[in-house]
């Protein structure tokens, strides 16, 4: 590349005579070996091993290859300033979680700013904790006090960029900066690239499994934000690297050789992550009388209520996804609303739903659960069963109905210390039988020794789903994995199961291919169960909510296309990169 | 040249520890993983003197009264500062029973083999190896430092590709035999042959150097582009602020004419205000233009001797290498025919002559291998016609 100048070199020689030593009176022989053997370890680089993975629970995180070779790499040949662009699902977290245990081990870690999409922000911070020990603040929790006011904080990158929290951000030197699903920094004029820009830090890993996005100047701008410089300025990266139709790179092996300075992308294909089969069965069932007037009347009150007070809207969502799971978990925020409501109008309706929980004498989900328990135990070797539930009250209604059929159950829940919670999932590998368990294990806690799970009822948010299936269902399952879905038919879980998750195949997506359309979705300021209570509230028939949840399905099935085509662009464009790390 | 360096692994840190404390008449008792260390008052080190409790390998955050031992512990950095610079000149001796016989590069990879091989040594030569410390820094990369060795003959000046590598292999073993002490040559012919090495050094050293000048260059030219941008924006700024004020001034000029007397009073004012304004910037527009008419000269030269490469060469230790010099007889075959072949050969310098093709008179070399001796002694382009 000649487009530039040359610096100057001024080249100095320090004097022989410098090389006199210390006045030591007739040195002992070994002494000038010693002179020169120091000297060459000086020189030489530190034993760089991570020794921090010692310290790890092999139960709590199992590490692979190349997830250990990319955070070798990362922190000890790109001097901490790295890409790490793995396809999707081969663990950038994990790599990114190894990183900073190392960091933390060897203390170099004083302040650390993780920056991710809002929706992820809780699962970085559950799996840094479950997996890593490392404990963060995030910008959701309730003793978040601002940037500066804790050392490790992770944090929506539109939080950090708001006008509150701005100049809190940019006013500190972070030890390291994190930045997941870098991609979204790609456009130069946002400001969430001028906020990395400007941020100032000593160490920065940043995540994406596309550093292209649209054109090949996005790969230009996200590495240059971690490199300045690396690429020289923008035109000459557009003329030496790109042709003129702006589709391919030319020059690849002088991009390579730069590339492999700051970027990191191994392939599935040159890895061992292997997952078994997954198997999906959904079981939608009539409700009885009792369960579908009752769920008629709570969709009413709750549309009623939403239409006269959004404010409200959390409780009536509550609500909402309540009726399906059972009448217990149900009537305790019934109850609470009742002590808590002035207005006689609305006293009087829920009354009537009082009275209408009362009507109900057998819960159908709890009948139709024993016959799945009953078949999974006759035809799966060491049937060992998870039943999860969004609800404490479900939980305690399920565990009672299956202990008093004679089932060894074992209860789960977020109320149980973090000892409890190992004895808990011990006593269940061992003595078998049924798990049943709230939403609180499905951050960390693993259980690949089970194989069937059960979703008795659905989260709106299809990453909790794929995070209860991804207890059970990970590296280390040697057997295929059973999913049941239980579903109330007309009612809204039969919506969000058969119009959009079933859609999109969320059943069989990993982690990765979800958070990629999910942050997609994100991305156009949608909320994932706003969207789907918007939905519910707002149908004026049953045509019309049909035909919104379909429109909803279109709108995720885009956004899965795209992210595959995204994948597949970037993986066209990187094929042939030899960019692992080298054996020599 | 050879890379010198070496990797710093935990067993190298304790047992250099180990040796250089005990060289010094420290004591030291070892339990597991923790180290009681001595240091008496008397011995002459810039170590702290007295006890000091070291863990190794430590995985535990140490409390206050234990250092860590290990290859970035603050306390292994100063044994080596401290055994660094103590007796940087010594001396060795090369013999033929401390080193293998060195085959030829011309043979390495030849159909041509070596059945036997048999060095009479004649006299004794001595050598120095020097080893330099190469540092280059920018201020866009992080400084990098290098180690080089290299060999020079003292009578003859004469570059020993192979003796730094043997050096390096021998000085490697605890157990070398290296001498403190004696080292003979004069001072002024020392740091003549540390001078006559610098220039091959450097231009051995020139693709790591080169590439180092092209990334700072780069970053250079991007910091420049950077500017460049910075000052266009501020032109458009300067050229919008004056489209305000010639348009403000233009009202001011209508009201002006329509208003009463202490209104008029108030519009000139401002008007003159506005103008003087509007020269200032038209002033400042003029000079940025200029500027990068001109392509910013003071600017360029400022951020590109900013980025500059600072490139330092300090010899650290020298060491005197007494060698054998002598006859070496190769016997060779190529299956077919048998060779005998005498050739000036020096312990731990390989083959000091060179050899030519008998067909070409080519001189025989890495990429041009021994191939036949059939008809006598034959290169890889005459012998495999």
């Amino acid at each position: 590349m000649g487009d530039y100048d040359l610096v100057d070199i001024e080249v100095t020689h320090e004097d022989a005579d410098e090389v006199g030593g210390r006045l030591v009176v007739d040195p002992p022989d070994e002494q000038h070996l010693h002179s020169i053997q120091a000297v060459r370890l000086q020189a030489g680089q530190p034993d760089s091993e991570l020794r921090s993975l010692k310290q790890l629970d092999e139960n709590s995180v199992k590490m692979l290859e190349h997830q250990v070779d990319a955070a070798y790499r990362a922190l000890f040949e790109m001097d901490g300033k790295a890409l790490l662009a793995d396809e999707v699902g081969l663990g950038k977290t994990i790599e990114v979680g190894m990183i900073l245990k190392e960091m933390h081990f060897r203390e170099t870690n004083d302040s650390v700013l993780i920056l991710t999409p809002a929706q992820l922000a809780k699962q970085w911070q559950a799996e840094l904790r479950e997996k890593f020990g490392l404990e963060f603040v995030c910008n959701y929790d309730n003793n978040f006090n601002g940037f500066d006011s804790h050392d490790y904080i992770i944090a929506s990158i539109d939080t950090a960029k708001s006008n509150r929290y701005r100049q809190a951000v940019l006013r500190r030197d972070w030890d390291v900066l994190v930045l997941d699903e870098a991609h979204y920094v790609k456009n130069e004029e946002t400001d969430r690239y001028e906020l990395i820009d400007q941020l100032t830090y000593n160490y920065a890993f940043f995540l994406t499994a596309t550093p292209i996005q649209n054109e090949l100047t996005d790969l230009y701008n996200v590495v240059s934000l971690l490199r300045p410089g690396l690429f020289g300025t923008r035109d000459v990266f557009h003329q030496y690297f790109i042709n003129s139709d702006q589709e391919t790179l030319v020059n690849r092996n002088e991009l390579q050789d730069r590339l492999n300075k700051v970027m990191i992308r191994n392939r599935r294909e040159d890895t061992d992550v292997d997952f078994t089969e997954r198997r999906v069965d959904t079981r939608k069932f009539d409700p009885s009388p009792a369960e579908r007037e009752l769920y008629q009347a709570v969709s009413d009150y709750v549309k009623g209520a939403y239409s006269q007070d959004q404010g409200q809207k959390l409780v009536l969502m509550l609500l909402q996804k309540e009726v399906v799971s059972s009448p217990e978990a149900f009537e305790t925020t019934i109850r609470k609303r009742l002590d808590d409501q002035s207005e006689l109008a609305q006293t009087e309706e829920l009354e009537s739903i009082i009275d209408l929980i009362e009507n109900i004498d057998t819960v159908t989900k709890q009948e139709r659960l024993l016959d799945i328990v009953e078949e999974a135990r006759e035809n799966v070797e060491k049937g060992r069963v998870v039943v999860f539930t969004q609800f404490r009250a479900t939980q305690r209604r399920v565990a009672e109905r299956l202990a008093s059929e004679g089932y060894t159950v074992h209860s789960f829940h977020g109320g149980h210390s973090s000892q409890e919670k190992e004895e808990i999932i011990e006593s269940f590998e061992e003595q078998g039988g049924i798990l049943v368990s709230t939403d609180a294990m499905s951050e960390g806690r693993n259980a690949q020794f089970c194989n069937i799970l059960v979703n008795w009822d659905l989260p709106w948010n299809p990453m909790r789903v794929e995070q209860r299936i991804g207890r059970i269902h990970r590296i280390g399952q040697k057997r295929q994995v059973y999913v049941f879905n239980m579903a109330l038919k007309d009612t809204v879980e039969e919506y969000v199961l058969e119009r959009l998750y079933h859609k999109i195949d969320l059943f069989q997506q990993s982690v990765g291919e979800l958070s990629e359309i999910l942050t997609r979705l994100e991305e156009s300021g949608k909320s994932f169960e706003d969207e789907i209570f918007e939905r519910l509230v707002n149908a004026n028939s049953e045509v019309d909510l049909e035909n919104d949840f379909d429109a909803m399905a279109v709108d995720l099935q885009e956004q899965r296309d795209l992210a595959e085509k995204l994948e597949e662009f970037n993986s066209g464009v990187f094929e042939g990169f030899d960019l692992g790390a080298s054996d020599d | 040249m050879t890379d010198a360096a070496v990797p710093v692994t935990q067993s190298t840190v304790e047992s250099f520890t180990a040796r250089y404390l005990r060289s010094l008449g420290c004591q030291i008792d070892i339990r597991d993983n923790e180290w009681q260390v001595t240091i008496p008052e008397d011995v002459e080190t810039d170590l702290p003197k007295g006890q000091h409790n070291l863990l190794c390998d430590t995985v535990k955050d140490p409390d206050e009264t234990h250092d860590i031992l290990n290859p970035e512990s603050s306390f292994f950095q100063s044994v080596l500062d401290d055994a660094s610079d103590r007796v940087p000149l010594g001396s060795i001796k090369v013999s033929t029973t401390d080193t293998d016989i060195l085959v030829p590069d011309w043979l390495q990879e030849s159909p041509v083999s070596v059945s036997d091989i048999n060095f009479t040594p004649y006299y004794d030569r001595s050598a120095l190896v020097i080893l330099f410390q190469v540092s280059v820094e920018t201020v866009s990369e992080y400084q990098q430092e290098f180690l080089r060795s290299i060999g020079i003959d003292t009578r003859s000046n004469e570059i020993l590709p192979n003796l730094d590598e043997t050096f390096l292999t021998l000085t490697q073993s605890e157990a070398a035999t290296v001498t403190s002490d004696d080292f003979t040559v004069e001072p002024e012919q020392a740091e003549r042959l540390v001078d006559v090495s610098r220039e091959p050094l450097l231009s051995d050293m020139q693709p790591q150097i080169d590439e180092i000048h092209q990334e700072a260059s780069r970053a250079a030219d991007a910091e420049l582009e950077e500017y460049r941008q910075l000052q266009r924006q501020r032109e458009e700024e300067f050229e919008t602020k004056i489209t305000r004020l010639r348009s403000k001034i233009g009202e001011l000029n209508e009201s002006i004419e329509n208003r009463n007397q202490t209104e008029r009073v108030e519009a000139l004012k401002e008007r003159r205000e506005c103008k003087s304004k509007l020269e200032e910037v038209e002033t400042e527009l003029k000079a940025l233009r200029h500027h990068r008419e001109q392509g910013y000269p003071d600017q360029q030269h400022e951020i590109r001797e900013r980025h500059g490469l600072e490139v330092v060469v300090t010899p650290v230790t020298v060491t005197e290498v007494e060698y054998e010099r002598g006859d070496a007889e190769f016997e060779l075959t190529d299956g077919n025919s048998t060779a005998s072949l005498t050739l000036g050969y020096g312990s731990g310098v390989g083959v000091t002559e060179e050899v030519d093709c008998d067909t070409c008179n080519q001189p025989l070399s890495r990429e041009n291998q021994l191939r036949s001796l059939t008809n006598g002694i034959q290169c890889g382009s005459c012998g495999s016609q």
